[in-house]
């Protein structure tokens, strides 16, 4: 038998804009319960969401940052967050900068966020890969997994060419400081409680 | 004889969106993939065809040209068009044999009921033809699939489609000769396929 041609990325798929995510639901084509989120050009059906999940999202929302930062920003949970060209995610927990019309008029862009804050109970590897490369190039300089599989929250920083150069695992018994809000020390446990 | 093993789609960590054939159609009407967009629906995934090389593109237009010639009006032959399988499938095989049909399949695109014969081109898309559209073509009860292995040099003769795959399959070279599954009667010399 002949040796077989050397393989060729198997399927390349089509890489989708922002505009076209627009487009398509301008054309009806999601119907009313979708949840997608455009990453790298790809339409990507997010999880159903597992009351665990579900409540550290809220716990982060209500009491963690909350009872913190509600003076100095806005808090968006699982809001889109537009990427241009190709990425439009809704990320678990966003802290924002302070804006009068609360982005009514224009989704939040990578220069508004302080701080993102991704909840992973079985997305932990595309949390921290496919997303944190997008967020990275993105420039996002403070972003967090709270990882509820190993009870972790990892801190990655410090954005450069697409990946982050620094990786903190923080585990119950450490604190830690929004890079925005140094002044504000949370412990892990209060996180992931 | 070796069933052929099925290769998933490549899997992401996170599902990916599947759009319907009809999703796909209207991405087409409202200009979200362009009509210079080369794609295919595969399980509900736009995906980018190979660019054609010429030696693909020959090896098209030389088959093409031989069926015409065997077939005559007995059949239509439907080059790169499309082919309606599943919901979420919607691919562009290189050569259809159809059943001959007056409106030439102006009022509906063919299905898989329609196909006496499938050929797929292979020059550098062998494990994508034989891999991932093989048993979904199995699936969908197209009778006989061909694969044109132009880098191998052999053809590749699936039959007997039951389970989700092809129990019959032939490996055939240059000195050798293709039947027709639906035109036994039809003889083409693999040699003349691969050009």
């Amino acid at each position: 038998m002949a040796a077989e041609p050397k393989p060729r990325p198997l399927l390349e798929h089509w890489k989708f804009t922002v505009d076209d995510l627009l487009r398509m639901d301008a054309a009806g084509l999601f119907d009313q319960d979708h949840r997608v989120e455009l990453i790298d050009g790809e339409l990507i059906r997010m999880h159903p969401i597992t009351p665990a999940h579900a409540g550290h999202v809220m716990r982060l929302n209500n009491r963690v940052l909350g009872e913190r930062v509600r003076e100095q920003a806005l808090l968006s949970v699982q809001n889109p967050i537009q990427l241009r060209p190709r990425g439009q995610p809704q990320p678990d927990v966003m802290v924002l900068r302070r804006r009068s019309d609360f982005y009514t008029t224009s989704h939040v862009t990578a220069a508004d966020v302080m701080l993102l804050i991704e909840v992973a109970d079985s997305s932990l590897a595309y949390d921290r890969e496919t997303k944190g490369a997008i967020y990275a190039q993105a420039g996002i300089a403070d972003y967090w997994i709270v990882n509820l599989v190993d009870s972790q929250i990892i801190v990655l920083r410090q954005p450069v060419d697409g990946s982050y150069t620094s990786v903190q695992t923080l585990v119950h018994g450490d604190v830690v400081q929004p890079l925005a809000f140094p002044d504000i020390v949370i412990s892990v446990s209060e996180i992931l409680a | 004889m070796a069933v052929e093993s099925t290769q998933q789609l490549e899997q992401a960590p996170a599902e990916r969106w599947r759009f319907t054939v009809d999703d796909f159609y209207r991405m087409g009407e409202v200009g979200i993939l362009p009509p210079e967009a080369r794609v295919e629906l595969i399980d509900g995934e736009v995906i980018k065809m190979a660019p054609i090389g010429s030696h693909h593109n020959g090896s098209v237009a030389s088959l093409d040209e031989r069926l015409r010639e065997l077939l005559g009006r007995r059949v239509s032959i439907s080059i790169q068009g499309p082919l309606e399988l599943e919901r979420h499938w919607n691919p562009q095989p290189d050569v259809l044999i159809l059943k001959r049909r007056d409106d030439y399949y102006r009022n509906a695109n063919p299905t898989a009921a329609d196909v006496l014969l499938l050929i797929e081109v292979a020059d550098t898309t062998l494990p994508y033809d034989r891999d991932t559209k093989g048993p979904r073509y199995a699936r969908a009860g197209v009778v006989e699939y061909w694969i044109a292995d132009l880098t191998g040099a052999r053809l590749l003769v699936h039959r007997d489609p039951r389970d989700g795959a092809y129990q019959d399959v032939q490996i055939l070279t240059r000195e050798d000769t293709a039947q027709l599954l639906m035109f036994p009667e039809i003889a083409i010399a693999v040699a003349d396929i691969l050009g």
